[in-house]
């Protein structure tokens, strides 16, 4: 643990091969996540968090899961969050998503501060914000496709017509419209996976966390369920994917690299869409 | 609410649906049924005798050896007795209600009637019987002391005169004016003549079907050397009355046995001895039947959400609250046991009709134990589940992400 954050970044990129490849030529203290510049266009921020940390305590350990842990995503990016087993990534997922509570640190998830808010708060801001896509899809079995995609959209306090036309529009989008009375077992892993998104996607969510998307899907579902994911993300909506996968991963616009609880490597700046924004940002600093 | 998913989920699983209903559906029909023979059981323990049973207790007495004249030794009895300090009333008594053994007779309105009009319990007794049974003439008047005659034991009884209770007026006589009239005891003339309608006397024997039909008859008949006193005490005096009864009989004549002392509540508790048993018996199968039932829909309750931990997990991701987690299982169970309950109301209705053709003396179940039955296995159902649904409501959202 260093007080020095971006020595700790620089210590993280040396430590991980290739990650030189993934470095843009923006300055390492404006790519740093944790410094206050990273916040001057608040409005634009979708997920951040400020030297947050997650202890889990036995009787006997005390396992350090996230330490100092600082991050930001902005509105509309899609960020693959890598890492080995262990490294903290799913843990950085259930925080993000509002699953778990943190120990210490700040977060804010579009504009409202987490730390402050109840059980059922985070589970109505979870229901409003935040869609899921799980590796295992966690559809429900007894369910068919159609009462799937119901069951955010009955959380969220919909009428019957507007939940029939979002769950409708939803499986269109994922192709499924004609399967909505099927249950999950007479699917395919991708064409569940698909359901899985349709169901994150109906809700309308501004955020779609995506954990190991793929890792239950073959290379050629994969990919299907990839492309959707771009389609999605191009449609405007925010997508974090945590992911093995390095090539996934490259398909995103930024990654950040997680290891032992700690960010330790990240692209400072979404590789496509944030052209414009450099010269706001070298404008900021100066 | 979600009744219309969680039925067709539970429609995915039949087999534990159908199992907790069914249990459901049995619960229902027998505790209903067994509630209403509880009742008909209390309902008939609670019916009043007509006696002062708080006051009142007999004895027999038996002679033995030459010489034993037992017409004055009654005589003399009834006068030491009646002189005893808290003795209100005495009168010798063959049989008393509730106590299990008498006469009865049927008491018809022509001669030699083919079947008699009514059944009644016959108390021979002397003139201080109203006094001493704690009844209230309502009509009419009590008997004067030579109205009560000889009689031989095992003859045909034809008092001149009967004091009767209202019910069996009633029923001999429904336009309300019996006393005065003629009826005929064992079907045979002469006729005695009703002269007096007390309120309420009760048959000998607790499951007679004739239990308020009574008639006094004034007679003095041996049964060998034995006679039966029954002996209305002043209030509160009882406990006390019956020991210097005992001792005083003792000393007055030794060629005797004073026996069988017992207070006309000891009689109350041994005439509904068996209704009171199965009260019990009945009231322990509801109990187990109810405890079995909540413990069904814990243990499947629990095992679901063991098994649903996932899905929980998942729908807390998904944005559920806890509250909507408790509720989902708090519907699920009364979406179950409402189906189980609309078989059982129909199982109810069955059960209580064979119970109609099967058993003597049994009423159909009246209509509003089914309701209240529902309300009850709604109730077991929403507590029993309580403990697993409030389990489920707390697996935290991050269960979701496990991979195991």
């Amino acid at each position: 643990m260093t007080d020095e954050p971006n020595v700790c970044a620089i210590r993280g990129l040396r430590s991980i091969p290739g990650a030189a490849r993934r470095i843009t030529p923006m300055p390492t203290i404006l790519a740093d996540p944790r410094l206050p510049i990273s916040f001057t266009e608040p409005e634009g921020v979708m997920l951040k968090m400020q030297h947050l940390s997650k202890v889990y305590r036995t009787h006997m350990v005390e396992t350090h899961a996230l330490r100092d842990f600082s991050i930001h995503v902005r509105d509309g990016e899609f960020v693959a969050v890598t890492g080995p087993s262990g490294s903290g990534k799913t843990t950085f997922l259930n925080i993000a998503g509002l699953l778990e509570e943190f120990t210490s640190g700040e977060f804010w998830l579009d504009g409202v501060a987490v730390s402050g808010l109840n059980d059922n708060a985070r589970s109505k801001l979870r229901n409003e914000k935040i869609g899921f896509i799980f590796q295992g899809f966690n559809l429900i079995p007894d369910l068919n496709l159609f009462d799937n995609v119901d069951v955010p959209l009955r959380y969220r306090g919909y009428n019957a017509a507007e939940r029939r036309k979002r769950i409708e529009e939803s499986l269109a989008r994922v192709g499924l419209s004609s399967r909505m009375k099927h249950y999950p077992s007479e699917l395919s892993g991708g064409q569940q996976q698909r359901v899985a998104i349709a169901r994150a996607l109906a809700g309308s969510p501004r955020l779609l966390m995506a954990d190991e998307p793929t890792g239950n899907l073959d290379s050629l579902m994969a990919r299907g369920v990839m492309e959707l994911l771009e389609e999605i993300n191009r449609a405007g909506t925010t997508i974090i994917m945590v992911t093995h996968d390095p090539e996934l991963a490259a398909r995103a616009q930024r990654n950040v690299h997680v290891m032992d609880g700690q960010v330790t490597d990240f692209d400072a700046e979404p590789k496509l869409r944030m052209q414009s924004r450099d010269a706001d940002i070298e404008e900021a600093v100066v | 609410m979600e009744i219309r998913p969680i039925i067709s989920a539970l429609m995915r699983s039949k087999v534990a649906m159908i199992l907790i209903g069914l249990q459901v559906a049995l619960t229902l029909a027998i505790v209903c049924n067994s509630l209403f023979i509880i009742s008909q059981r209390f309902e008939r323990m609670q019916r009043p005798s007509g006696m002062n049973e708080t006051d009142t207790f007999y004895f027999g007495s038996s002679g033995f050896g030459r010489g034993y004249d037992a017409r004055a030794t009654q005589k003399a009895d009834l006068q030491l007795l009646r002189q005893l300090p808290g003795v209100a009333a005495v009168t010798p008594a063959w049989s008393v209600p509730l106590s299990g053994g008498g006469w009865d007779s049927g008491i018809s309105l022509q001669p030699r009637q083919k079947t008699a009009t009514a059944d009644s319990a016959i108390y021979i007794v002397d003139d201080a019987a109203v006094n001493t049974f704690g009844t209230h003439l309502i009509a009419g008047r009590d008997f004067k002391p030579e109205e009560v005659v000889d009689t031989a034991f095992g003859g045909s009884l034809h008092p001149a005169v009967v004091i009767v209770t209202k019910a069996l007026a009633d029923k001999l006589f429904p336009a309300g004016d019996a006393v005065g009239k003629q009826i005929y005891m064992d079907q045979d003339p002469p006729t005695s003549t009703i002269i007096g309608v007390v309120d309420r006397l009760q048959h000998m024997r607790a499951e007679s079907s004739s239990i308020e039909y009574s008639t006094l008859v004034p007679a003095y008949m041996p049964y060998d050397n034995f006679t039966r006193y029954l002996v209305r005490t002043e209030p509160g005096r009882r406990d006390e009355v019956m020991k210097s009864v005992e001792q005083k009989l003792a000393e007055s004549n030794r060629n005797r046995i004073v026996s069988k002392m017992r207070t006309l509540e000891q009689t109350r508790r041994d005439a509904y001895a068996d209704d009171r048993a199965m009260m019990i018996i009945l009231g322990t199968v509801i109990v187990a039947l109810l405890t079995i039932t909540a413990l069904g829909i814990v243990g499947m309750a629990s095992f679901w959400v063991a098994q649903r931990t996932k899905q929980i997990g998942t729908r807390r991701a998904l944005g559920a609250t806890r509250f909507d987690i408790l509720r989902y299982f708090l519907t699920e169970n009364f979406v179950i046991t409402t189906l189980g309950l609309l078989v059982g109301g129909a199982l109810t209705y069955v059960l209580s009709l064979w119970l109609l053709t099967h058993t003597d003396g049994a009423k159909l179940l009246p209509w509003y134990y089914v309701p209240i039955g529902f309300a009850c296995l709604w109730l077991l159902g929403q507590i029993a589940v309580l403990g697993p649904a409030t389990r489920a409501s707390r697996v935290p959202p991050a269960v979701a992400t496990r991979s195991v």
